[in-house]
């Protein structure tokens, strides 16, 4: 034994003083196996709550990558406001603490017939549930010449790591004025601010060291989140330098070169110096792999439990799934990995019930000293889940209320990350 | 490895094993230095109290270690109630407490009050 777990204490303290309150923890009863599917924010948060919630639980997160980097925040990085290392976590938290079965390891299929899943290297895992975190997928063919290849040219910085460092190392070699161009995708894909978050702190670090760099953001859709706020943020802080295109001006983005670095709309060609495409979006791999997507793209859930309404005892959450009108944003996979493992709990362990309660706040910079939050809570029934209650920041705000909303953000990334990771 | 205490458990009665056993408390003391109070409360609890406190803690965190968002563990029920009541009716700015606060009903913040109260005279007593 290498490390020393909460299960493993857990047990312990049962068989020394309070082993009566703790039937599931009976010796030789088979555990209820869990495989966690993605280690992003949804994931981890669910594969903590699972062990946290039972002893009677034996958890698997299965996830390649040894570490993960938030996308959300990375938009901070590219302004130089924040290092890649400080958005980087690992899982060692979840395996030390929590008594988490870590994995490292791609999943190749899931049986959901043989209830098992394979994996790369080789190990066969059966299950009772799966929750599945797949994360997003670009649309094959959406843009035209935009494949892997091109996307170490015009990367899309759309999973953080090394896309956001190879758009800073971009951003850094352009020249005093260069345009910077921004493909925007259509609905509906992660992070309805991000694109234009991107595009505010973008403009914060070319205000400080490339003021005549122009930004150009080429946009699928006519409209965005937050617009009006947005706009105003930067007529405030970067006048003349942010241009917004609706689709209905440019007719569509159609395709890129990636030989001049230009991308090609329905009626012009735009050349850049460097291009950020953010393409449009489906759920990940792994949901096409086990046959979870309907025709939309995305994932259909009973939202109640955000069981699979495709394939029983396959949870999906996070991004991938089709959740009615809740964002794609971190917040939300963490309070919708928090209502699955809940129902998970229930449904295996026979803990109580609580009508679910989700939610997503938003914390959004328009420059160092310039957040707008927004807040939406939510209601589900067994159809869908519709919003409830909602807040964005408004024009004309104090500025100590947007200073204010910037250390609330700090504080807020410590404390989630430390939900999710710690 | 999550099965391995389960034998150590069932073999806890043999002569054999009782030594590994006592090496294990030993590890897990050392262990139980390094986790906090407020984690381990939590741990064995996915009743009412906790699960309403999971939605929290994607902004406070349980260990009350906040930097930049008001830490809420340790709050007596009263402050809570009050707290929560004010960002309820708008008498307390706040619009992210305000929608959260108003998408809980009165019940759910009583449990959440007297789940907060407990862990904080918990964390006191140790």
């Amino acid at each position: 034994m290498t490390c020393w777990t909460r299960r493993q204490f857990g047990c312990l303290a049962g068989a020394m003083c309070i082993g009566a309150l703790r039937p599931q923890a009976a010796r030789g009863q088979a555990k209820a196996r869990i495989i966690v599917i993605g280690g992003g924010v949804g994931g981890a948060t669910a594969a903590k709550y699972l062990a946290l919630g039972s002893e009677a639980l034996d958890v698997t997160l299965v996830e390649p990558k040894a570490q993960y980097t938030t996308c959300f925040f990375s938009n901070l990085y590219l302004a130089g406001l924040r290092s890649l290392e400080s958005l980087t976590h690992g899982y060692e938290t979840l395996a030390q603490r929590y008594g988490v079965n870590v994995v490292h390891d791609t999943v190749t299929a899931i049986d959901p017939v043989a209830k098992n899943v394979s994996l790369e290297g080789g190990a066969k895992l059966s299950y009772d549930r799966i929750v599945l975190a797949p994360g997003i997928a670009f649309k094959a063919g959406a843009i035209e010449g935009y494949d892997d290849a091109a996307t170490r040219i015009m990367p899309h910085a759309w999973t953080a790591g090394p896309q956001t460092r190879l758009l800073r190392q971009q951003l850094e070699s352009m020249a005093d004025g260069g345009v910077f161009v921004l493909v925007a995708p259509p609905d509906p894909f992660r992070c309805p601010p991000g694109p234009y978050e991107r595009a505010s702190l973008i403009a914060y670090y070319f205000k400080q060291y490339k003021p005549r760099a122009k930004i150009l953001i080429l946009d699928a859709k006519d409209t965005f989140f937050a617009q009006d706020v947005f706009e105003d943020g930067w007529n405030r802080h970067y006048p003349g330098m942010i241009e917004w295109l609706p689709g209905q001006f440019t007719g569509g983005i159609k395709a890129v070169d990636v030989k001049d670095r230009s991308v090609k709309t329905a009626r012009d060609t735009f050349k850049a110096d460097v291009a950020n495409v953010i393409p449009a979006q489906e759920a990940g791999r792994l949901a096409r792999l086990a046959r979870l997507v309907d025709q939309s793209g995305w994932c259909p859930i009973d939202p109640m439990t955000f069981e699979s309404k495709l394939q029983p005892a396959i949870h999906v959450i996070g991004d991938a799934a089709k959740a009615g009108n809740m964002a794609k944003s971190a917040f939300a996979s963490n309070s919708q990995a928090k209502v699955c493992a809940f129902a998970i709990l229930a449904a295996l362990t026979g803990s109580e019930r609580l009508a679910p309660h989700l939610f997503n706040t938003c914390f959004t910079l328009l420059a160092s000293d310039d957040a707008v939050t927004s807040a939406i809570s939510y209601r589900a029934d067994p159809e869908t889940i519709k919003v409830n209650d909602f807040f964005l920041s408004k024009v004309g705000d104090k500025a100590e209320t947007r200073r204010e909303a910037v250390r609330e953000a700090d504080g807020w990334y410590a404390a989630f990350t430390h939900d999710i990771f710690g | 490895m999550p099965g391995e205490s389960t034998a150590v458990l069932a073999n806890a009665g043999h002569r054999q094993s009782a030594c590994g056993l006592q090496r294990i408390i030993a590890r897990s003391m050392a262990a139980g230095l390094a986790l906090s109070v407020a984690e381990l409360s939590f741990a064995a609890d996915n009743g009412q109290g906790a699960q309403l406190a999971a939605t929290c803690a994607a902004c406070h965190r349980l260990d009350g270690h906040d930097v930049g968002i008001p830490s809420i563990v340790g709050l007596s029920e009263e402050q809570f109630s009050i707290a929560m009541g004010a960002f309820k009716s708008g008498e307390r700015s706040g619009p992210i407490m305000r929608t959260m606060a108003r998408s809980l009903s009165n019940e759910e913040i009583a449990i959440l009050a007297r789940y907060f109260a407990a862990r904080g005279k918990e964390t006191q007593r140790r």
